[in-house]
């Protein structure tokens, strides 16, 4: 796994050398933090579920963001050709720049530490689940930004590699949505696919359980698998996309 | 040392090279000489690992490239025909991530470091970007990353691209230093090249090998026609049908 920590530094050390890194950061943190403290003044109570219930949506657009480089760009420059001719295994190199997306989800995350520490400064709200939506938080974008790593190895086009990522990431999102999952079962009662999409594929059910401090096996199971599954996924495709 | 045994490739129906078979040996300097479109790269990046034959075997210090690829790796030291470089490192990170990449720390890779430096002139521009280096030096820094592992066989597809004659002359020089021990194989497409520099030469044409042997060989069949070795070379790779054409 040697091959995979030198990818990741090289990754981190190329996203952080951009000034688009930077900005991605501040407009994440701005977005978020702005929209939380709005309900938070309207509601006047010690808890993140505001930010938490924002999160989601966020998520999915941003992630896709970062990630949609990753195998576009290596693939367009051809540099996938310098790389994966180097004694490593593919899915090396696919863990090396996901463990460089994840550090830059765990620095998006961080850009609400100024509303964790302004409510401990107020009074003494609930840190079992606040951990809870962090780690729901970190689980979902963790599975996010597979499914965008993988959008990004199917196409040298970044800008296409975005779309399509952030197309299926609201999908995950939005299938976890009463509305949403009203209006599908209504379309083919029969079928139910609203019910079942909720209760079988959107990720939103998983980060609200774990925002609501139940830390569930299936939810942890549902993000480290199907996160497991998308980089196998792009390892593979790139091993079959070789010349 | 790089053992190419009934090589064959195909690009869905198109059929690229066919039962191309070839040795290069320690010590060897060999030339792959062929027009543009014959060949030589498909065969490169499948020595490389890159591309995966169609059917046929190539082995590199006796690792096969398909049941063994990681070792085959460690062994090689490959330069792409369009010497792929990220592009917004600078030179001596980049270097260092090629060869921490291949396992190579501390004092081993400051000596490494140092020796690819000097042997390939990088040191005015080790601490520049990558994207601001002009077009010899980004072929060389490609060549340091291909020999940083101190390699036993050496790939190097259009080496010379690039390179003005003097930077040409010295590339020619530092083959001369490397070749002790190692198989290099380098493709090209211009024949004064091939001759200086190579022992011996593979001439590729619309995917067959057409040609197997010893410059000094060529030379000398070259003088008994009455012709000059780019006539008899220009000979072999004009008008043959393509590997495609026959067995489509």
């Amino acid at each position: 796994m040697r091959g995979a920590i030198e990818v990741a530094r090289r990754e981190l050390g190329a996203t952080f050398d951009s000034a688009i890194a930077y900005v991605q950061i501040a407009g994440f943190g701005l977005l978020a933090n702005a929209l939380f403290m709005n309900e938070f003044f309207l509601a006047g109570r010690l808890e993140l579920d505001a930010y938490f219930d924002v999160l989601p949506l966020l998520l999915a657009v941003f992630l896709p963001a970062l990630a949609m480089r990753s195998w576009a760009e290596e693939r367009k420059h051809r540099t996938v050709e310098l790389l994966l001719t180097l004694p490593m295994r593919t899915f090396e190199a696919v863990l090396g720049k996901y463990l460089a997306l994840l550090a830059m989800l765990a620095v998006l995350l961080a850009t609400a530490a100024p509303l964790v520490v302004m409510l401990f400064v107020l009074g003494e709200p609930d840190g079992a689940r606040l951990a809870g939506g962090f780690a729901g938080a970190f689980g979902a974008g963790a599975l996010l930004l597979a499914l965008g790593g993988l959008c990004s190895a199917l196409t040298r086009d970044q800008v296409v590699a975005f779309v399509v990522a952030t197309v299926l990431g609201l999908f995950l999102v939005l299938t976890g949505r009463e509305e949403v999952v009203g209006v599908l079962d209504g379309l083919a009662p029969q079928l139910a696919a609203g019910s079942f999409l909720f209760e079988r594929v959107s990720i939103l059910p998983h980060m609200e359980r774990w925002a609501a401090g139940r830390l569930t096996l299936d939810s942890a199971a549902y993000a480290i698998l199907g996160s497991a599954a998308l980089l196998w996924a792009t390892a593979r495709f790139l091993d079959g996309h070789r010349d | 040392m790089i053992e190419v045994e009934d090589f064959t490739k195909r690009y869905g129906r198109d059929l690229a090279v066919e039962r191309f078979s070839a040795r290069i040996a320690p010590g060897e300097i060999v030339g792959f000489l062929g027009p543009n479109g014959a060949g030589k790269s498909t065969l490169l990046k499948s020595i490389a690992t890159w591309a995966e034959p169609t059917s046929g075997t190539i082995r590199v210090a006796g690792h096969d490239t398909r049941t063994d690829p990681l070792a085959v790796r460690r062994v090689l030291g490959y330069l792409p025909e369009h010497n792929p470089l990220y592009e917004g490192m600078n030179v001596d990170a980049f270097l260092r991530f090629v060869g921490r990449a291949r396992r190579i720390r501390g004092a081993r890779l400051e000596e490494r470091m140092a020796w690819v430096t000097n042997a390939c002139t990088l040191g005015d521009v080790l601490h520049k970007r990558v994207n601001q280096c002009s077009k010899g030096f980004r072929q060389r820094i490609g060549l340091a990353a291909a020999l940083l592992h101190d390699p036993r066989a050496i790939l190097l597809d259009e080496p010379t691209h690039g390179l003005d004659p003097v930077q040409v002359a010295a590339f020619r020089d530092f083959l001369f230093e490397l070749r002790d021990g190692r198989a290099i194989l380098f493709s090209s497409h211009v024949l004064a090249e091939v001759e200086a520099i190579c022992d011996r030469v593979l001439v590729i044409h619309r995917g067959r090998l057409v040609r197997d042997a010893a410059i000094a060989t060529l030379q000398d069949e070259a003088s008994a026609a009455g012709t000059t070795l780019e006539a008899l070379v220009l000979e072999l790779v004009r008008d043959r049908p393509a590997a495609s054409e026959v067995h489509s």
